[in-house]
């Protein structure tokens, strides 16, 4: 018995050492992944990611417009908003059609720089800041181009981050 | 061939059989048992002669190695499966776990790689609001400009601009500088909102919106405002961040 053993030994011993090294090494591993996939800045900086994707794309939306393309135009208007925001524009939308056709104006929007502000999870609140150049074509006349200074506030709905108020940031008397 | 030397052999013989245990026994019981009528001692001997005559030869030649024989016999009816079965399953274990190993390895730092992740702004929340806070007082104090205190301004861009932020901000100034003492021009530049886009270690782009007033004294008082806009590459040096590029976005 003894000597059958000694002969197997060395052959096995190896095997269940590196055997041991691997499991080692595999739960060494599947923790390490386990702490990357379960970060929970990770998931906030999904979050503000998204929430910036989703807020860039929304102001964008809001202003682009081709008056010989208004009921799509506003339906993406819509598609990009929620609560009060959304009911404006619902609200608003056969005055705003009737305006749009009359102007005949087109409007389309480049995002120069956008960053999430502020960023509540949990609630599903976000503030964007967005760096907007808006070019307007109007039937005559050269494009007018000019550059915005948006601020919106995104909520979380069940389709994703959505507009719930959006505005140009005020210039006055702040300085000085 | 002498009855005696058979005897003796055949005493080794048993000996040795009844050394081993049951497998070796059972091997050779059907040699020996077909003839269970007279178990004396010379029956056997008989019908196992030529038989025990073989057996005899490795026998005489060495005892040791027949010794020996039965010990390997056994583990070779018993443990060749197992021999083989546990480095295998060893093995197959080794490769799994390796893999697995090799696999969680991998995408783990392919996690911590991801852009997203690589980007802290708001979720370092003390350093978002250090480089926000320090940004947003560098841009007001290099984008401020009072024609009783040209020094001031420059002291303020050594202090907050380095790389090519220096130059930049050289050539914004640049019709300020000369139509300030003739016009008592005071330029004063507030940042109203600032948010970081990227934050990585000592690397950090930041959008500002300011407002800027323009005052004029020179013959008589007027104040206009503007409104900026544009994004700068902050890096820290030392514990201080200072404007590293200044992009105001133009085509």
């Amino acid at each position: 018995m003894a000597r059958v053993r000694t002969t197997r030994n060395p052959l096995v011993v190896a095997a269940i050492v590196l055997t041991v090294a691997a499991a080692g090494a595999a739960g060494w591993g599947g923790w390490s992944h386990y702490g990357a996939a379960h970060d929970d800045s990770a998931a906030y900086a999904e979050a503000r990611d998204d929430a910036l994707a989703a807020g860039e794309q929304a102001v964008q939306n809001m202003n682009t417009l081709d008056h010989a393309q208004v009921e799509k135009g506003l339906d993406s208007w819509e598609e990009s908003t929620t609560g009060d925001l959304h009911e404006q524009l619902v609200d608003g939308r056969a005055a705003f059609v009737k305006q749009i056709e009359s102007a005949r104006t087109v409007s389309t929007a480049e995002i120069l720089s956008g960053a999430v502000t502020e960023l509540d999870d949990r609630a599903g609140k976000a503030g964007v800041m967005v760096a907007l150049r808006v070019t307007v074509t109007a039937p005559e006349g050269k494009p007018a181009v000019k550059e915005s200074r948006m601020l919106g506030q995104l909520t979380r709905t069940s389709e994703g981050w959505k507009l719930s108020a959006l505005g140009q940031a005020p210039v006055g008397n702040t300085a000085g | 061939m002498s009855t005696t030397r058979h005897l003796v052999n055949r005493r080794r013989r048993l000996a040795v059989v009844a050394a081993t245990t049951a497998p070796p026994r059972a091997d050779s019981a059907p040699v020996e048992e077909p003839q269970p009528t007279g178990p004396t001692e010379a029956e056997p001997e008989h019908t196992a002669g030529p038989d025990a005559g073989r057996a005899a030869e490795p026998d005489d030649a060495g005892s040791p190695a027949a010794e020996e024989q039965p010990h390997d016999g056994r583990p070779r009816t018993g443990w060749p499966r197992l021999r083989i079965r546990l480095p295998a399953v060893l093995c197959a274990a080794t490769v799994l776990l390796g893999t697995f190993a090799a696999w969680s390895f991998t995408s783990a730092a392919e996690l911590r790689d991801d852009p997203t992740r690589q980007n802290t702004a708001l979720t370092d929340i003390s350093r978002t609001s250090e480089v926000k806070g320090q940004i947003a007082d560098a841009v007001g104090a290099v984008f401020s400009y009072n024609y009783a205190a040209p020094a001031k301004s420059d002291l303020a861009a050594r202090k907050h601009l380095t790389g090519k932020a220096v130059q930049q901000h050289k050539e914004m100034l640049a019709e300020v500088r000369a139509q300030a003492p003739e016009q008592k021009l005071v330029l004063t530049t507030t940042v109203t909102e600032s948010g970081v886009e990227q934050l990585d270690g000592d690397r950090a782009r930041l959008l500002v919106f300011a407002d800027q007033s323009n005052t004029r004294t020179g013959k008589e008082e007027e104040t206009t405002y503007a409104a900026a806009m544009f994004a700068v590459d902050a890096v820290h040096r030392g514990d201080t961040w200072r404007i590293a590029a200044i992009d105001t976005f133009t085509r």
